[in-house]
């Protein structure tokens, strides 16, 4: 690897908040090494109380999106009487009541399924998006990663919510299939078109630094072809970066589509999201703080989940970081 | 050195035309009539609508409509909003606020990001060090929309230290909006100091440093630091670039006229000329302060050369 | 402040006269997650003004180890110094303020490294480093402390001096930079210089140009050098004595003619075997077998029993002296020579 591609690891790995420190390896990682790799990863991650507070968290959560009804403690989320409008928490309404007067522990607990369903499903179109143009680009080199590259670049120095924003205030009014719904598909699909450069820069990187090792160059002197190559050899040398930078993503967009909706273009009512709520809130946070307090806490902790799992998988996956 | 960055200034040319033009056909190809939504539920007579149309070139082909438009643009014109005022009046009315509440965030994050990443670096495994990485696992996890609620009703409401919203006490209105939007890279600065710092203090040559004899001082400072500060203060200068353009929730929330403010009611207004004005302008921010750093770092380790 | 009394073995190159740097039973361990290591397991040696002694032993001996330990710049934790004592000009340096022993590195004791590209800083120039040692130790002045570099850079014969001492670590080939590094532990003129593996990350040929500019500056100024280093070829040709390390032990001693001429260890003996030599053309060699001891479970009795095809076990062995079970201590087996081994006088032949 020369200089350059180093730096720009580094740099991207900057950008993605992940220093795996996997980016030059000099050995095949593929085989026995990558099963150390993983089960001494696995040691690590077992001691690290980040991991484990971060992987209740996310179960919790899974199983709030999947059932809510088991959260909820009976209410029922469309049951609404103006009475008690904004009323405050009580022993058997732990988080109150909105200004529809509904169970805001009912709500709150509803909002988990398409916080999670936005957050999977905008990560799997990252991923496929950036480990396909990263490939392409990184294994191709020359014209094809320059010109693949730039476009990267190009979407890189627009700012997510901004891109997002954009496309979805002018979707409904288009005849783009999910763009035009209004529905969490359209958040997702906007989310993952503004973001799925880093993961395409990591990949391209990763590709980059395999490629030029010695045991690719083996692999191509006893006649492996390109695909296979690009499958056996390099790729799997890119699962660990891509994993943790997976998993910290999933908590930055669930972030982003609450901000998106908050701001008037993802989800619509009558959807039920913690971005519509804290925007509702915002309007009587005076009188009622509660109501933005509730739905930014659990949507605190759901990123907060994520992104400590994404924590204690990178110090795993990185040896360097080992006493 | 003056090559390469001759270079490079070339190759923003293509991204910052991409990047305009992305936003330029996302307002304005995509169907939709931006004349009826600016005029709302009022009628308006269609030949109205059609001097407007004429006027904005919306019945030119997009890449027409993108030429008239650079064509401006290298002209110092931005063009004019719906109501014909210039967009870079507009610019000019609100960048101000944007650099303020832009330079505040990058002096907290400089400041507290560097003090507490090196105090956590150089006493690794200490109380202080663990209680950095824990407030920085918690900072990064909050997003930056509940974290201004959070501030507002905690440091504005509550405790009455800050003003809730708006500009009206100078300077002191934008220190905690310049806390809540640096909050996410000041965590980060902190982290990046530390594994940095922690790092180089097991280099070989602060191992030669010690066994030259110099005072710890000397050792830590000339040694450590110097070394450990170059992916920091390049992170800091990128960064900039970010700020003077990601600040849409920060200026929402606390109502600061911010060119991230004016970008967000200019998008739900569909004001095409002044979306892809401001756009433009963080698009330039951002590649610009790359490439600083890019600079800076050939400045800050002589081991980077570009020609 | 006392010295320890060697007064009752005679010490290899007691012929130099004042010892200018003693070792005396000095135990190092690390503390890490794992377990403790026991790195160096009481060593003791002396080094006299002028004179150059050899430590050798594979990697993981203790040998560098050790040579941290007297340089004060063991990393703590999670290395700590259990026992011992190291005498620089008499005066034991482990009882001494950081401070104290800060002021020792330097113009006292100073110390070169094996890899010198990252033994530099690379964001420094090299005559900023050198200079250094002048502005730390001297309080000299930015441009003095730069034509000091320069003169230094002259003395260990890096051509261009003058043009080149503002250039970066970087800049420069190998040997160039060991050459820079040797400029700057040789910069206050101190008594004792410690080079550990100076050219093992060298070319054979600039090897023998930095052994030699070392011997030249050790005559010029009588320094004692401490050598560590695995290389037998490097000792042979300027080393006056040689201790050889084993799991942080000493197990042998004595001048180079007469360890290397007969062994007194079978460790010795086997490393001499283990190595081409030009008069021994066309024999075999002989590797040592099996593996150096792990530090953190360090054999019983002998610790190269395991690997020793001399060693005695069980009835076979003398009272008191089990390969497997009883250590052997460091004793005088012939005038001016100790090793630590229970039947060194059948290793000797005598």
């Amino acid at each position: 690897m020369t200089d350059q591609q180093q730096m720009d690891l580094r740099h991207d790995e900057v950008e993605a908040g992940t220093q795996t420190g996997l980016a030059s390896p000099s050995v095949d990682v593929t085989e026995s090494r990558q099963n150390s790799l993983w089960s001494d990863a696995w040691g690590e991650l077992k001691r690290n109380p980040l991991f484990w507070i971060g992987a209740v968290l996310c179960l919790l959560f899974v199983l709030m999106a999947i059932v809510p009804q088991l959260f909820a403690r009976g209410a029922d989320p469309r049951a609404c009487d103006l009475a008690n409008s904004k009323a405050l928490p009580s022993a058997d309404h732990w988080f109150g009541y909105d200004v529809q007067g509904c169970d805001y522990l009912a709500n709150v607990v509803h909002g988990a399924r398409n916080s999670l369903l936005i957050g999977v499903f905008a990560v799997v179109v990252v991923l496929v998006l950036g480990v396909v143009v990263g490939a392409v680009a990184g294994y191709f080199g020359g014209v094809t990663d320059g010109v693949l590259s730039r476009i990267a670049d190009i979407f890189y120095a627009l700012p997510l919510i901004l891109g997002a924003l954009v496309l979805l205030r002018v979707g409904p009014a288009t005849d783009i299939p999910i763009i035009n719904s209004r529905g969490p598909g359209a958040v997702a699909l906007a989310l993952a078109l503004f973001g799925w450069m880093t993961a395409m820069r990591l990949v391209r990187s990763q590709v980059i630094a395999v490629k030029s090792s010695d045991y690719v160059a083996a692999a191509r002197a006893m006649g492996a072809s390109n695909g296979r190559i690009l499958v056996r050899h390099i790729l799997p040398n890119a699962v660990a970066p891509v994993l943790v930078y997976t998993t910290i993503t999933i908590g930055v967009l669930i972030a982003a589509e609450a901000t998106l909706t908050f701001l008037g273009v993802g989800l619509q009512r009558p959807a039920i999201s913690w971005g519509l709520q804290i925007a509702m809130g915002e309007d009587s946070i005076r009188s009622a703080p509660h109501l933005v307090l509730f739905p930014s806490l659990v949507l605190t902790l759901t990123v907060m989940a994520f992104i400590m799992m994404g924590d204690a998988l990178r110090d795993a996956l990185d040896p360097r970081q080992r006493a | 050195m003056g090559r390469y960055v001759a270079r490079r200034l070339l190759l923003t040319i293509p991204v910052l035309l991409g990047a305009s033009f992305l936003i330029f056909g996302m307002v304005y190809a995509l169907p939709g009539d931006p004349i009826r939504a600016l005029a709302g539920d009022r009628p308006v007579s269609p030949a109205v609508v059609e001097v407007l149309r004429e006027r904005f070139h919306l019945n030119d082909p997009l890449w027409v409509q993108y030429w008239e438009y650079l064509k401006g643009l290298f002209q110092g014109d931005l063009g004019t909003d719906f109501r014909g005022r210039p967009v870079l009046d507009t610019i000019e009315r609100t960048l101000p606020v944007t650099v303020k509440l832009a330079l505040v965030a990058i002096v907290f994050e400089a400041v507290i990001g560097l003090v507490a990443g090196v105090l956590a670096g150089i006493r690794r495994n200490s109380f202080f060090d663990n209680l950095v990485l824990v407030s920085t696992t918690l900072i990064v996890s909050i997003p930056i929309l509940v974290l201004a609620f959070v501030a507002q009703l905690l440091f504005g409401l509550k405790l009455g230290w800050f003003p809730i919203a708006g500009t009206r006490e100078g300077l002191y209105s934008y220190l905690l909006p310049g806390l809540v939007l640096a909050s996410g890279s000041l965590a980060y600065v902190a982290r990046l100091t530390r594994t940095s710092v922690a790092e180089n203090l097991r280099a070989d040559y602060v191992r030669t440093a010690r066994a030259k004899g110099l005072p710890n001082r000397t050792v830590i400072v000339r040694h450590t630091l110097r070394n450990s500060l170059i992916p920091v203060v390049t992170f800091i200068g990128a960064d900039i670039g970010t700020l003077l353009g990601g600040a849409i929730v920060t200026e929402t929330v606390f109502n600061l006229p911010g060119i991230g403010r004016e970008v967000f009611d200019s998008v739900r207004a569909q004001e095409g000329a002044v979306v892809v004005g401001i756009v433009t302008l963080m698009v330039f921010f951002f590649i610009f302060f790359n490439l600083v750093v890019d600079v800076l770092y050939a400045v800050l380790d002589p081991r980077i050369r570009y020609d | 402040m006392t010295r320890p009394d060697l007064s009752t073995s005679p010490v290899p190159g007691a012929a130099f006269g004042t010892p200018v740097l003693e070792v005396d039973d000095l135990h190092v361990e690390f503390r890490t997650r794992s377990g403790v290591v026991n790195a160096v397991n009481g060593i003791s040696y002396s080094l006299a003004e002028g004179e150059t002694l050899a430590v050798l032993g594979e990697s993981g001996s203790g040998k560098s180890v050790s040579a941290q330990a007297i340089m004060g710049i063991l990393d703590s934790p999670p290395a700590v110094i259990t026992g011992g004592g190291i005498y620089f000009q008499g005066e034991d340096l482990l009882k001494q303020s950081p401070e104290e022993q800060r002021k020792v590195r330097g113009p006292g004791i100073s110390m070169i490294f094996q890899d010198a590209l990252s033994s530099l800083n690379p964001v420094y120039s090299v005559g900023y480093q050198i200079g250094e040692m002048f502005r730390a130790h001297r309080g000299m002045s930015k441009r003095d402390a730069k034509k000091h570099a320069i003169e230094l850079m002259d003395r260990v014969r890096i051509p261009a001096a003058a043009s080149r001492v503002d250039d970066y670590p970087h800049q420069f080939s190998g040997g160039m930079r060991q050459r820079v590094m040797i400029a700057m532990a040789i910069a206050l003129d101190p008594r004792v210089l410690i080079a550990d593996e100076p050219t093992t990350a060298l070319d054979v040929t600039v090897q023998a140009q930095v052994m030699d500019l070392l011997k030249d500056l050790q005559r010029d100024t009588g320094m004692g050098l401490v050598l560590i280093t695995h290389d037998l070829g490097v000792v042979n040709e300027v080393a006056d004595n040689v201790a050889v390390m084993y799991a942080g032990r000493i197990v042998e001693r004595g001048t180079v003619d007469d360890v290397f001429g007969n062994p007194a260890h079978p460790y010795t003996d086997g490393l001499m075997s283990s190595v081409p030599q030009v008069e021994a053309k066309g024999g075999r060699l002989q590797p040592i077998v099996g593996q150096p001891p792990n530090l953190a479970a360090i054999p019983s009795g002998c610790p190269f029993h395991p690997r020793c095809s001399r060693r005695r076990l069980g009835a076979a062995a003398a009272p008191g002296r089990e390969c497997a079970t009883d250590v052997p201590p460091l004793r005088l087996v012939a005038p001016g020579r100790e090793a630590a081994c229970h039947y060194s006088e059948e290793v000797l032949g005598v």
